[in-house]
């Protein structure tokens, strides 16, 4: 059997997306079809996901073998290990500091770590370093200040690719750069309210 | 006459100095990133979306505009002298367009392929300025049935021209209206699918879902790819055309600029969809078809010209009905909203300034971009050796900031992270986003349509197929999915748009 492993993965994740939202879009009222309430648009949307997922599910048998990169025991684990850490840093980040209890602190602490500890396996370290980059930028922002959360970025950016992990000259050259860019775009021109320097 | 005088006012609107200067900016970066590949119109345009916010509504979507068709422009740049396309819809150009170069005659691909562009682009222009008040007089009469037909109209055939299985590409239609259902329910103010966040009462941050499964998903796909820089190895040589290659050039771009003009305005249309139809043509029906594959100008000038055409004329249906004709006619409606203007058939009226001055604005950028190109040609190779490791944390730092200015709320920034894991699952997985971003944006105007009609119809879903509009509508639709089940066309699509 030639089973096509992208469709499946496709039509298992359209299918949960509908079941979760078709669970969840209980609380509100469908009203009637002439007059309808706020359910009534998200149940027929979610039903015609779950018939979409099974048909997507139901090719899968007939669009021939298309199979998913094989995952090695690293990236396995540390999928695994990047959630609990994540969800862990998620829940001490408010008793550590107050710091994270406001602007979403607790959130981006916990997809930080989890970002970071991914990024233990190769698969996932362009993703991790990237997503980790947004992240630690808006964990830095509002008392840090644009420039720091900038170069924090840029620098965590940056580990994504090896070459710069050798060269770490042009990491400061890029830093240097963009700091003058950005500064004159969103600062000089765009004047966008946000602290530029370190708040204490 | 009216149209002539129409366009008075709206170049009057365009040549005010900010305008020019935004236009000029909009086809520079549209240029630059035409060139560079890797960075497509719908990735910059989300990117840039937040800059545009504190310009008025003109100005912002003049320069977006201007982006796009340049990209256009751009993107035969690297296909003829690199064989390296910058845009999907430069493709087929470098089917011919190298053979040019490699013959000796790049001056020529480049001039045929700017000069075209710019016949192509004038003519759209003028096009668009005839067509959109028609338009716009018939959209008045539509219903709300026959917008909600229209609409599921629009996304079908998004879905139908979409790479890959049609069946997925409707799905993620369906799962963008689902995301689109996030927030406050506009009739009885019950939040929907908030989870108790505040932020998500207006619903998802359109910016941070565009950038995060385009901008930054991109990054990390073009991060894998080994880096592949190729050198320029051609000269440019003269950019003048031979006699006989002027006389074999024009009638392909006539031919190139009458089906781009008509592709574009088809929802789901556009530039990439246009280029390669211009170029099955030319090669069936042009003097010179037996130089296929040689190097045959016809190949460049026909494409060139349509998709230059189809990027102008995919603003009909936006500027007309509301309704986003691609991806990056999407983003356009979202622009607008955030500018607090609803796209539609009011807007000819309500916002002349923004209708006739973004269609005069396309003249003029498609002057700028003919200077931009033609003598600058060099400037824009040299580009190409800025090598990506350097140019993607500064993506990175655009869409950060870029999100976080929107509201000034780290929030948004956040969900651009999480987008950006959910778009390259999809792209790992074969799910093409561009369809879900369509559906994202038409669906909250598609509910509010189907509880218009349905409340008028009391409760009658039969309405739908008694309104004459409408029922054509459902009718085109059903007949756009029916032809996807031949083996043939599906193969065609497929090839079509597989580059």
């Amino acid at each position: 059997m030639k089973l096509n492993a992208k469709d499946i993965a496709s039509g298992v994740i359209l299918i949960l997306f509908a079941v979760v939202a078709l669970w969840l879009n209980q609380e509100h009222s469908l009203g009637s079809a002439r007059r309808m309430g706020p359910g009534y648009m998200p149940m027929l949307v979610f039903w015609v996901l779950m018939v979409l997922g099974i048909i997507v599910l139901g090719m899968a048998f007939f669009s021939g073998p298309d199979p998913l990169q094989k995952w090695t025991g690293i990236d396995s684990a540390s999928l695994a290990a990047a959630i609990v850490a994540g969800y862990g840093a998620f829940l001490l980040a408010p008793r550590v500091s107050s710091y994270f209890e406001t602007s979403y602190g607790s959130l981006g602490m916990g997809m930080l770590v989890g970002f970071l500890v991914i990024c233990w396996s190769e698969r996932w370290r362009l993703i991790g370093y990237i997503c980790a980059g947004l992240c630690i930028f808006c964990l830095l922002l509002e008392k840090g200040g644009l420039m720091l959360a900038l170069l924090a970025t840029i620098i965590v950016a940056c580990l994504a690719e090896p070459e710069h992990r050798q060269r770490p000259l042009g990491v400061v050259g890029v830093s240097i750069f963009l700091l003058a860019l950005c500064w004159w775009v969103f600062i000089k021109q765009l004047d966008i309210r946000v602290a530029v320097w370190p708040q204490f | 006459m009216d149209i002539i005088n129409n366009l008075a006012f709206g170049f009057g609107v365009a040549l005010s100095f900010q305008n020019v200067l935004f236009a000029l900016v909009g086809a520079l970066i549209g240029t630059a990133i035409g060139v560079l590949p890797g960075i497509g119109p719908v990735a910059t345009i989300s990117l840039l979306l937040p800059i545009t916010f504190g310009q008025p509504a003109t100005t912002a979507i003049i320069m977006l505009a201007g982006i796009y068709y340049g990209a256009q422009y751009g993107g035969s740049t690297t296909a003829i002298l690199l064989n390296l396309p910058g845009e999907i819809s430069s493709v087929v150009t470098t089917l011919e367009g190298y053979k040019m170069a490699r013959n000796g005659r790049a001056g020529a691909a480049l001039a045929t392929s700017a000069l075209g562009s710019f016949f192509a682009g004038s003519v759209a222009t003028i096009f668009v300025a005839g067509s959109g008040p028609l338009l716009t007089q018939v959209a008045l009469s539509f219903g709300p049935a026959d917008y909600f037909s229209l609409m599921l109209l629009g996304l079908i055939i998004s879905a139908v021209l979409a790479q890959g299985s049609v069946v997925k590409a409707i799905a993620m239609v369906a799962l963008g209206v689902a995301l689109g259902l996030v927030g406050t329910d506009v009739q009885t103010g019950q939040q929907r699918f908030t989870f108790g966040i505040p932020e998500l009462s207006d619903g998802i941050s359109f910016v941070a879902l565009a950038m995060g499964m385009f901008g930054i998903a991109e990054i990390i796909l073009n991060l894998e790819r080994p880096e592949s820089r190729s050198v320029l190895k051609t000269k440019v040589g003269s950019l003048w055309l031979t006699k006989e290659e002027w006389k074999r050039a024009t009638p392909s771009v006539l031919r190139g600029t009458a089906l781009g003009s008509v592709l574009g305005i088809l929802p789901g249309g556009g530039a990439a969809l246009a280029s390669f139809g211009s170029y099955m043509m030319e090669r069936k029906v042009s003097k010179g078809r037996a130089m296929f594959g040689n190097g045959a100008i016809e190949g460049v000038a026909g494409p060139e010209a349509a998709n230059n055409a189809a990027a102008q004329t995919s603003f009909i249906p936006l500027l007309t009905l509301g309704i986003p004709a691609n991806a990056v006619m999407a983003l356009m409606v979202g622009a607008l909203i955030i500018q607090g203007i609803q796209p539609g058939p009011r807007m000819v009226e309500a916002q002349p300034d923004l209708f006739w001055g973004l269609i005069a604005s396309m003249w003029i950028g498609n002057v700028m971009l003919l200077v931009i190109n033609l003598p600058m040609i060099g400037m824009w190779v040299k580009l190409l050796q800025v090598p990506y490791k350097f140019l993607y944390p500064a993506i990175l730092v655009f869409c950060a900031i870029g999100a976080y200015s929107v509201n000034n709320n780290v929030f948004d920034v956040y969900s651009t992270a999480i987008f950006a894991v959910v778009g390259y699952l999809f792209n790992k997985l074969r799910l093409e986003p561009a369809p879900l971003l369509i559906g994202f944006v038409l669906g909250p105007m598609m509910e509010e349509h189907l509880r218009r009609a349905m409340l008028l119809s009391r409760g009658d879903p039969m309405v739908f197929v008694q309104r004459p509009i409408s029922a054509t509508m459902l009718a085109i639709g059903a007949i756009a999915l029916a032809a996807m089940l031949l083996p043939n066309l599906r193969k065609g699509k497929d090839a079509a748009l597989s580059g």
